[in-house]
């Protein structure tokens, strides 16, 4: 059925089930159609807030924040707070933005410390739509890294640095390494922790970061390469790919990341079924052990150098 | 004849004994000499013998041998006679992204104005090298766009990023030709641009360009979208449009259940293949040790729980990465 068809029959529930069209477009004219119903759309657009597909929850949250009714702003700011998907998350902040109501304003503040940039963004924006201005250091640090201004934040200068550390549990690696840059340039005794801290975290770009802000804060140089060594190792075990190597030989290749290990494995596997097959298990374990045993001890001192090399 | 299997160490008194004796195909396999000098000087023979070097030079152009192409083509635009301008200009659609780029070079060398059409055509060409090559030649020649847009093409292909921002407009069909690019530094670059055109003309692009393949771009197209007046609530339907790296769980759940350890392998866990393995062996032996019936009985309760195991952590998968 066509959409327009539908909108002039007020076939909101037929409008919906259009939210997850196979094409984009119809989706988006159907959540056009929604919006322009108008209040009598609000309440049936309430539920597919908790249905399953994303595109669904998009759709329904673009229309509510067209109706733009103050009833929707209660289960909005539910799905801003509890959604898995940031991008439904982030169109819930825009919709309220869109919709002003202040009653939205301190859990678009909670979410401008979101773990996910985009819904930071969006949550910044729509404080600035509803008429928000920050009153404090603390929420200008944190409404300016979510529009990642970071000049700005530069500016604020030691009053920016708890929410700088507290945005370094963020996943975005390349956002650790420019929260790291800053604290180094504001230095004082909390950054230069921090930074020492930092030298563990599981990113070389923001180990590195690290390294030249703590220099810059004044942490000795000395002190630097112990702190380093601390680091997670995210490599392969040395010891998984020896034993891997010793029962199924080229499994601890492959997990090494050797594209011919499976190779390897092919053919160990098809010897060791012909061998079976001509002088069976028994003889065919005692000739493979010490062939294996060889070869688990070439891939200790190989994973153990490459070990030593990705540092 | 000189002794050729000593090219390398060729001296340019051997290119002039080459000429004398009018030894063409010498003087071609001299251009693939490692040392510059000789190469240069074979091409300036073979340049200073007229029609007859230049005929064997363009029928070797049509053979199929790539090296071979780009050694003469460079040759051809040391030498500028005009002549293999058609050829060239041919070699300008080459599936060979290194010999368009060469063809293009060359066709700015020989300066010949006939290229000036099929030149700004390559400007639209999805290499870089390609398009800063054409740029290149084409300045070379002295041509002049004729209206902004064609400038801004231009600029593009040399990467003169500030002159093709103060274009404005019309600059945007040639950022959005190269939002094609594969490179995501050069899409990244495009859609900054677009951003500070504050066009709407670049809204459809930018939104494009929201379903990127590459995060970094998709998150810069979204700083640029709202100086372009897009509107903000428009952006997450549109990034929620991008490849997803997700796996299908169902997928994942049948290939486990017929092939075990391939449901994982397909998730891309690096065990998955070793499970497999270890599947047919142990079916063989059990066909071997326990015969038939048996044999299914115990592994099929197996497979069905690999099967519900792939499906189940595929679910749970966490989406791509923001």
């Amino acid at each position: 059925m066509d959409i327009e068809a539908m909108k002039n029959a007020q076939d909101i529930q037929g409008l919906i089930r259009h939210l997850d069209h196979g094409k984009p477009y119809v989706q988006w004219r159907a959540a056009d159609a929604l919006g322009s119903l108008g209040e009598i759309a609000c309440e049936p657009l309430l539920r597919p807030l908790a249905y399953h597909r994303v595109n669904v929850r998009i759709g329904a949250i673009e229309a509510l924040g067209a109706i733009g009714s103050p009833r929707s702003v209660e289960p909005l700011i539910k799905t801003l707070m509890t959604d898995k998907s940031y991008e439904v998350r982030w169109v819930a902040a825009v919709a309220l933005g869109e919709i002003g109501d202040k009653r939205a304003i301190p859990p678009l503040l909670a979410s401008l410390k979101d773990d996910n940039r985009y819904v930071r963004y969006g949550s910044a924006r729509a404080l600035k739509e509803i008429g928000w201005s920050p009153e404090t250091d603390e929420e200008r640090a944190y409404y300016s890294l979510a529009l990642q201004d970071w000049e700005t934040v530069k500016k604020l200068g030691a009053s920016a640095t708890s929410p700088l550390i507290d945005m370094l549990k963020v996943q975005h690696p390349a956002m650790r390494a420019h929260i790291v840059e800053i604290l180094g340039s504001i230095g004082g005794a909390v950054a230069e922790r921090t930074c020492e801290q930092v030298l563990r975290d599981p990113d070389e770009n923001v180990r590195w970061s690290g390294v030249l802000s703590a220099q810059r804060c004044g942490v000795p140089a000395s002190r630097l390469p112990l702190e380093l060594s601390k680091r997670p190792r995210t490599g392969p075990s040395v010891f998984g790919a020896t034993l891997l190597n010793f029962f199924f030989l080229g499994i601890g290749y492959d997990y090494l990341g050797k594209w011919w290990g499976l190779v390897v494995l092919e053919i160990y596997m098809l010897l060791f079924l012909v061998s079976q097959l001509l002088v069976g298990l028994v003889r065919t374990l005692i000739m493979m052990v010490p062939v294996l045993a060889v070869f688990a001890v070439q891939t200790y001192f190989m994973a153990k150098k490459e070990a030593a090399l990705a540092g | 004849m000189v002794d050729l299997s000593n090219l390398s160490g060729q001296k340019t008194e051997d290119i002039e004994k080459l000429t004398a004796a009018k030894d063409i195909s010498g003087l071609i396999r001299a251009l693939r000499s490692s040392n510059m000098h000789t190469q240069s000087a074979a091409a300036k023979a073979l340049g200073s013998l007229g029609p007859a070097a230049m005929d064997v030079l363009i029928r070797d152009l049509k053979k199929k041998d790539k090296d071979h192409h780009l050694v003469i083509i460079k040759a051809l635009s040391e030498i500028r006679d005009p002549t293999p301008v058609p050829v060239l200009i041919g070699m300008l659609k080459d599936e060979d992204s290194e010999v368009r780029w060469g063809a293009a070079i060359a066709l700015g060398e020989i300066g010949d104005p006939q290229a000036i059409e099929p030149l700004v055509t390559c400007l639209r060409d999805y290499d870089k090298y390609v398009r800063y090559g054409a740029a290149f030649s084409l300045q070379l020649i002295g041509w002049k766009p004729p209206n902004d847009e064609e400038k801004a093409f231009l600029f593009v292909g040399m990467q003169e990023w500030k002159a093709v921002g103060l274009i404005g407009d019309s600059a945007v069909p040639a950022l959005a030709n190269i939002l094609h690019d594969r490179h995501s530094i050069v899409r990244i670059k495009a859609v900054e641009i677009l951003g500070e055109l504050r066009s709407t003309r670049a809204i459809p692009v930018l939104m494009q360009s929201l379903a990127d393949e590459d995060s970094e771009v998709r998150w810069k197209t979204v700083l640029a979208s709202e100086k372009s007046g897009i509107r903000l609530m428009h952006l997450p339907r549109g990034l929620s449009r991008r490849p997803g790296l997700k796996k299908n769980p169902l997928i994942a759940g049948f290939l486990n259940f017929v092939l075990p350890g391939l449901g994982y392998a397909y998730l891309a866990k690096w065990w998955g293949v070793m499970i497999f393995e270890i599947d047919i062996f142990a079916t063989v032996w059990a066909l071997q040790y326990w015969g038939e019936k048996f044999t299914y009985e115990a592994l099929l309760p197996i497979y069905f729980v690999l099967a519900l195991h792939a499906y189940y952590i595929t679910v749970k998968m966490p989406m791509d990465p923001p």
